[in-house]
C-alpha cells in the first residue's frame, strides 16, 4: 500500500501538469481565437525555439546572467545575514535600510541603472543580484538569531574563537533556514530577469517573449511561456532535491515558502 | 527591552539611511556622477513634493491603486477560501496541492503576455496578474495556519456543542487568523510591486507609465519619483495592514 501512496504523491505534480494543459487545450478550443493557441501548439512550437541558435544564444545568455547574480547574491546575503543574527549592533544598524528597501520593486530599476551603467551584461546582472539580496538576508538572519545559545556558549568554553563558532555553530544550525531563503531567492531570480528583459527590451529570454508578441506569433509566446514556467518550476524542484540531500535531518516547518515572488 | 536600548537601536538604524542619503549627495557635489544621471537628493524630493501636488500625477496614482485593491482583495478572497478549502477536506486537498506545487514557482509574470492577449491591455489584465501574484502566499499561510489549529480546541468546542459546519469559522479561521494575516502582508507588498513591474511593460497610465515614460526622455529625476511613490505605497499599505494585525489580534497571544 506504501510504495503505491508515494508514487501517487510523486505523479501527483505531474498529473497536476496535465490536468492544467488539458484545461488550457479546452478553454483554447472553446475561445477558438487566432491570439489563443492550443496548449498542443504551443508545446509544438517549443523545440523550434530551442532550436534555433539566436533564440537559444539569448537564453542561454540570459541564464548565465542569472546564475551569476544569484551566486552573487547569495555569497553576500548569507554572511551578512549570519553576523545580523548574532550581533543585535549589526542588526539594528541594517534592518531599517532593509525594510525600506523592501517594498522597491527591483526589476523598475533597470532603466535607471541602464542609464549609469549602459546595455550591457552588469547593469542586468546587478539587477539579478539586488531581487536575490533580500530573502536570502532575511532567511539567514531567522536562522542565526534561532541559533542555542548554549551551543555557543559551549563552543567558546572548549576554545572556539569567534569566527570558528560562526562557520562550525551557527552556519550549520543555520542551514534549513538559510537554504528556505535560497530557495526563494532563486525562483526569484529568474522573476527578476524575465521582467527585467521584458522592461529593457535589449535582448534575452523576456524579450523573445515580446518580440513575437509583437509580430503576432501566438505560438512562440506561448511556447516561452512553457518555457520559462518550465524553467521555474524545475530549477525549483532541483534545488529541493539538493536541499533535501544537505539537511537530511530537517524537515522545513513548510514544504512551500511564502513569498516566491 | 527598556527605552534606552531601543532608542540607541533607532539612532543606530537611522545611521546607514543617512549614509546613502549622504553619499548619494556627495556623488553630485563633488562631480563624481553627472547631475543628468543622478540628480541630487534635494532635487528628487523636492520634485516629488510638486508632483504630489500635480493633478495627472494623482490620477496616476489612482489608477495604481484601483489595480493593486482589486487584485489583491480577489487574492485574498481566493486565497483564503482555497487555503481554508484544502485544509478542512482531503479530497479538495489532494486536487489543489499538488496545482500549487506546479503554480507556485512559475514565473507569473510570464503570464502576462498570455493575459494580455486575452483579456486586453486594459486594467484587467493587470489586475488578473497581481491576483497571480499574491494569491500563492496568502493561499499557502491560510492552509498551513488552518492545518496547524490545535486539535484540543476543535475538541473542545465539538464538546461544547458547537455544529460541525460551524467549527470552520468559529474556531479554524480565528485560530488561522495569524498565519492568514502575515501571508496577506507578504501579498499586499508584492502587488505593489508586481502592479507597478506590470505598468512599466505596457501601459498607457499609473505610476510605472510614468517611470517608462521619463526613461525615454532621459528625465533622470522624474524616473526616481515614481519609484519613490510606489515604494512608500507600499510602506503606507505595510503600516495600515500592520495596524488592521494589531486591532485583529488583540488578546491573542504574542504572535
Amino acid at each position: 500500500m506504501m510504495p503505491a501512496r508515494k508514487l501517487l504523491s510523486l505523479l501527483a505534480p505531474l498529473l497536476a501538469c496535465v490536468g492544467l494543459l488539458a484545461i488550457w487545450q479546452a478553454g483554447a478550443l472553446l475561445l477558438d481565437t487566432d491570439s489563443f493557441p492550443t496548449a498542443l501548439d504551443a508545446l509544438r512550437a517549443v523545440p523550434s525555439i530551442l532550436t534555433d541558435r539566436e533564440s537559444l544564444i539569448n537564453i542561454l545568455d540570459s541564464l548565465r546572467r542569472m546564475a551569476i547574480g544569484f551566486a552573487v547574491g547569495v555569497a553576500v546575503s548569507i554572511p551578512l545575514g549570519l553576523m545580523m543574527g548574532r550581533s543585535r549592533a549589526v542588526a539594528s544598524f541594517f534592518n531599517p535600510l532593509l525594510m525600506i528597501t523592501y517594498p522597491v520593486p527591483k526589476a523598475a530599476l533597470m532603466p535607471i541603472i541602464m542609464l549609469w551603467l549602459g546595455v550591457g551584461d552588469v547593469a542586468k546582472t546587478l539587477v539579478i543580484f539586488l531581487g536575490v539580496s533580500l530573502p536570502v538576508i532575511f532567511h539567514s538572519f531567522q536562522g542565526a538569531k534561532a541559533v542555542e545559545e548554549k551551543m555557543l556558549w559551549s563552543g567558546a568554553a572548549m576554545g572556539l574563537s569567534a569566527m570558528q563558532r560562526m562557520i562550525r555553530i551557527v552556519l550549520p544550525s543555520a542551514l534549513p533556514e538559510i537554504l528556505t531563503g535560497c530557495r526563494t531567492g532563486l525562483v526569484l531570480a529568474l522573476i527578476t530577469m524575465i521582467t527585467s528583459e521584458m522592461i529593457a527590451r535589449q535582448s534575452g529570454a523576456g524579450n523573445i517573449l515580446f518580440n513575437a508578441m509583437d509580430m503576432g506569433q501566438y505560438d512562440t509566446v506561448f511556447a516561452m511561456i512553457i518555457i520559462v514556467g518550465a524553467m521555474g518550476i524545475g530549477f525549483d524542484a532541483a534545488f529541493e532535491a539538493f536541499r533535501r540531500r544537505l539537511v537530511r535531518w530537517s524537515e522545513p516547518r513548510f514544504d512551500m515558502p511564502l513569498s516566491f515572488s | 527591552m527598556n527605552r534606552r536600548a531601543l532608542l540607541s537601536d533607532i539612532l543606530l538604524g537611522i545611521v546607514p539611511i543617512l549614509l546613502v542619503i549622504g553619499l548619494w549627495q556627495a556623488l553630485d557635489s563633488f562631480g563624481y556622477a553627472p547631475v543628468t544621471l543622478l540628480p541630487p537628493p534635494g532635487r528628487v524630493f523636492a520634485r516629488l513634493a510638486q508632483q504630489l501636488a500635480d493633478a495627472e500625477f494623482q490620477q496616476a496614482i489612482a489608477a495604481t491603486l484601483f489595480r493593486l485593491f482589486a487584485g489583491f482583495a480577489i487574492a485574498v478572497i481566493l486565497g483564503i477560501t482555497l487555503g481554508l478549502a484544502a485544509a478542512a477536506s482531503p479530497a479538495i486537498n489532494s486536487v489543489v496541492r499538488p496545482i500549487v506545487r506546479v503554480l507556485a514557482p512559475l514565473p507569473k509574470v510570464a503570464l502576462y503576455p498570455a493575459l494580455l492577449l486575452l483579456l486586453g491591455f486594459g486594467h484587467e489584465s493587470k489586475i488578473a496578474l497581481v491576483t497571480a501574484d499574491a494569491l500563492f502566499p496568502i493561499l499557502l499561510s491560510t492552509y498551513y495556519g488552518a492545518s496547524m489549529v490545535e486539535q484540543k480546541l476543535i475538541w473542545s468546542a465539538m464538546a461544547a456543542g458547537t455544529p460541525r459546519r460551524e467549527i470552520l469559522f468559529k474556531v479554524v479561521l480565528p485560530a488561522a487568523m495569524p498565519s492568514i494575516l502575515t501571508g496577506c502582508r507578504i501579498g499586499l507588498v508584492i502587488s505593489c510591486i508586481v502592479v507597478f513591474l506590470a505598468e512599466m511593460i505596457t501601459s498607457t497610465d499609473g505610476l510605472g507609465h510614468v517611470l517608462v515614460t521619463a526613461a525615454r526622455t532621459f528625465q533622470a529625476v522624474d524616473m526616481f519619483v515614481p519609484l519613490i511613490t510606489i515604494s512608500l505605497l507600499g510602506l503606507i499599505l505595510n503600516a495600515l495592514l500592520q495596524g488592521l494585525r494589531s486591532y485583529l489580534l488583540r488578546g491573542f497571544p504574542e504572535v
